[in-house]
């Protein structure tokens, strides 16, 4: 069975547009909250995201966007972007050059793509806006393949001249753990050799504003304050957006290449809760299910995993749950492994959570830290016993898990291990 | 119902200018639009809207081309001729064709069709496909590619004195290629170890242009068509020479009709090999006629057109009228 290595990341995310400031952030524990302008006025109770930086996207015309001058990209591509597509293909660039890809690496059979977005909500209401007022035929022909869930994926097949497998993943906030997960198997299975798994979302106020209706977003109005996972104090998620973009490839295709792989991928699990469309098992039946399938496909015992970055959102019931699966997955207190949740540091990213935070634990293993929970002061008496750390530990794991949830009560759970 | 050849004319409802009273809020619109095309495209814009003068019309429409062309390939544009092919010469695909509709609709009022677009393959075809639309006049004939299959079966010439390979036609010019292969049966013989194509066998190759022109791309009466059985040659004028054009060259020839009037048919014409002039001749003339329409002579169909061996070559050469625009010496 071929093994399966992390070669390759990019980031464009509330803490940092690439893995050096990324990785400043997660070691110094610096978030990227803002007030976002958009959410001040009175009748929005939310105040604060996590906020990209460097990049203006608040047009519906992509040819109004700013984005760093180091990113060329022609007008031909960007017209049928929305705003993770644009933070995805910066990612993307970021990921290539990352993982040392030439051109012939990149398109050919033998290396496909997986993505995941929720679309663009923000650009599907202007399009069907526009459709509604100046009639079907004044509307952009690209409305559709840059609004709808799978923009992400058609824009950067086509971008990329991806010619392998290739498809969009949707389990809301599992998604993009599910897109390595399925990349993983290619790989293991044979199919292909080099995968890019994609995670992004917009991260504006149609992506984050219509989670205040399901009362899932902190109102928190001071930055330092919003995103708060396993505190008691905390109050709901803070919604972010970006994109983060992983390289897998197969041993083979590490050893032919020469390059130094960020962490091996072991394996992976999941399973669902079969509870509630919206709310997580009290109990966290999946979350614990997927883990444990998780570690036995990895062949790694409990007591072996060193780091779980959790999905913990900072919501009420979420937290409470995934804590309940920790300690039952890891039942010798003693040997439990340190747990934070970054988004506390990033806010909760949605479809691009998964692949944004097993890009974080692929910097941590690389550069030998545990990012710490930050924002934590009190904790939440039902996630106690709980190893976590309030400060970054600068002493490298082995072998890390990364959870991730999402709605229906999805759950996946992610093994990886350092490259000695 | 229409016949065969107003429809292939075109069958567009007249789409006349509205006079509607131009409001600052229309000129704010308008400004908003055209944000990203020259400050001349919207001038142009501005006149048109205001007075409906449709000689405004090819500076909006280039204008808007220009917006939506890659930046390094609009020097293109700059002193294009009609001639600039919107896909292969500016790299637009279909989508972006459809970006350019969308844009020129808004910006002069009118609705483009669907199937009216697919027809719209060079600048010139758009200058004038946009400007009968405005002007309420028939919409002329498109672009037609037509391979060397297709020109064996509709021209009079025929091998071993055709010199067309591949010929496009429009309502407004013709192009065509022809690759000097060596073999040529006159090369023998000019000149004695030094095959060089005659000047004069270049002017045949206009004019077989010319004719493939008037039989595929001409305007005609309703319900009638050219007959290639009544072209010849009538006369040329201003014929130059400017390069010794030899096998293995590519003669890139155009031809455009300067005037037209039953029954004589003048066109400019020029050939070129890469860059470099060969031959340029300041008119050449053409006399012409028309029959009905009604019955097709000519089945187009790629098994009808069996040129592919000598001796059929020879058989139809021998079957067809002999050479109506052959210069001679």
């Amino acid at each position: 069975m071929p093994r399966v290595f992390l070669t390759g990341l990019g980031f464009v995310t509330s803490i940092g547009n690439d893995a050096g400031t990324v990785t400043r952030s997660l070691r110094e524990l610096r978030h990227g909250f803002e007030l976002y302008p958009p959410f001040q006025k009175p009748d929005i109770p939310c105040k604060v995201i996590g906020t990209i930086k460097d990049f203006g996207t608040d047009s519906t015309d992509p040819e109004d966007w700013t984005f760093p001058a180091a990113y060329k990209i022609k007008r031909e591509l960007l017209r049928t972007m929305a705003p993770n597509g644009l933070f995805a293909h910066c990612a993307m660039l970021q990921a290539v050059a990352d993982a040392k890809l030439t051109e012939p690496d990149i398109s050919n059979p033998d290396t496909g793509l997986y993505a995941a977005s929720a679309g663009s909500p923000f650009l599907l209401h202007h399009h069907n806006d526009r459709l509604k007022q100046l009639g079907v035929m004044r509307c952009t022909p690209f409305g559709i393949v840059a609004s709808i869930a799978g923009t992400l994926n058609f824009n950067l097949i086509a971008a990329f001249k991806i010619q392998g497998v290739s498809c969009g993943f949707s389990s809301a906030c599992a998604s993009s753990a599910h897109a390595l997960g399925y990349a993983f198997d290619d790989l293991v299975l044979g199919r292909q050799k080099r995968m890019f798994v994609v995670g992004a979302e917009d991260g504006n106020v149609d992506a984050i504003l219509p989670f205040a209706g399901m009362r899932t977003l902190s109102l928190q109005t001071d930055p330092n304050l919003a995103s708060r996972p396993f505190d008691a104090a905390r109050d709901g998620f803070v919604g972010t957006g970006g994109a983060t973009v992983i390289v897998l490839e197969t041993e083979d295709e590490v050893v032919r290449r020469g390059i130094t792989p960020y962490a091996e991928f072991l394996g992976w699990g999941q399973a669902s809760d079969g509870y509630n469309v919206a709310i997580s098992h009290p109990e966290g039946g999946g979350s614990a299910a997927a883990m444990k399938l998780a570690l036995r496909a990895a062949h790694v015992a409990p007591e072996q995993v060193d780091y779980v970055n959790a999905h913990a959102t900072s919501t009420l019931i979420g937290d409470i749950s995934e804590a309940r699966a920790l300690r039952s997955v890891f039942k010798d207190a003693a040997r439990r492994p340190l747990v934070s949740s970054t988004k506390a540091l990033t806010g909760h990213g949605l479809s691009l959570a998964g692949a944004m935070e097993t890009g974080f634990c692929g910097l941590a293993l690389r550069e030998g830290f545990i990012p710490g929970n930050a924002h934590l002061t009190k904790i939440e008496p039902e996630c106690a016993g709980l190893n976590i750390p309030l400060t970054t530990k600068n002493t490298p794991a082995n072998i890390v898990v990364k959870n991730s949830s999402g709605f229906g009560g999805a759950n996946v759970a992610l093994v990886l291990k350092r490259v000695a | 119902m229409p016949d065969a050849v107003s429809s292939s004319l075109g069958t567009a409802k007249p789409n006349p200018p509205t006079p509607k009273p131009f409001a600052p809020e229309d000129e704010a619109a308008l400004r908003e639009a055209l944000k990203r095309c020259s400050p001349s495209t919207f001038e142009a814009a501005v006149q048109f809207r205001k007075t409906g003068n449709a000689e405004h019309v090819p500076a909006v429409v280039i204008g808007v081309i220009e917006r939506f062309v890659e930046p390094d390939l609009r020097i293109k544009l700059k002193d294009a001729d009609d001639d600039l092919r919107l896909i292969e010469d500016l790299g637009i695909d279909s989508l972006t064709m459809m970006e350019i509709v969308i844009l020129v609709e808004d910006v002069l009022q009118m609705t483009i069709n669907n199937d009216e677009l697919r027809n719209l393959r060079t600048v010139g075809d758009v200058k004038t496909f946009i400007d009968c639309k405005i002007r309420g006049l028939p919409l002329p004939k498109p672009t037609k590619f037509i391979p060397i299959e297709h020109i064996g079966s509709v021209m009079p010439v025929q091998p071993p004195f055709l010199f067309l390979n591949e010929a496009s036609v429009s309502s407004t010019a013709a192009n065509g290629k022809y690759k000097i292969t060596g073999q040529e049966f006159f090369l023998q013989g000019h000149f004695k170890d030094n095959p060089v194509m005659p000047a004069s066998i270049m002017l045949e190759a206009l004019g077989q242009l010319a004719v493939l022109y008037l039989l595929e791309g001409a305007p005609t009466e309703p319900g009638k068509m050219v007959s290639s059985q009544m072209i010849f040659f009538t006369g040329c004028e201003g014929v130059r020479a400017h390069r010794q054009c030899k096998p293995g060259d590519i003669l890139t020839l155009s031809i455009k009709p300067k005037r037209m009037k039953m029954p004589l048919a003048t066109f400019e014409g020029s050939i070129r090999v890469g860059q470099e002039k060969a031959v340029i001749v300041e008119e050449i003339t053409l006399t012409f006629g028309f029959v009905d329409a009604v019955n097709q002579p000519v089945p187009i169909t790629v098994n009808g057109a069996d040129h592919g061996s000598a001796a059929s070559s020879a058989e139809s050469a021998a079957a067809t009228p002999p050479l109506r625009v052959a210069m001679g010496g």
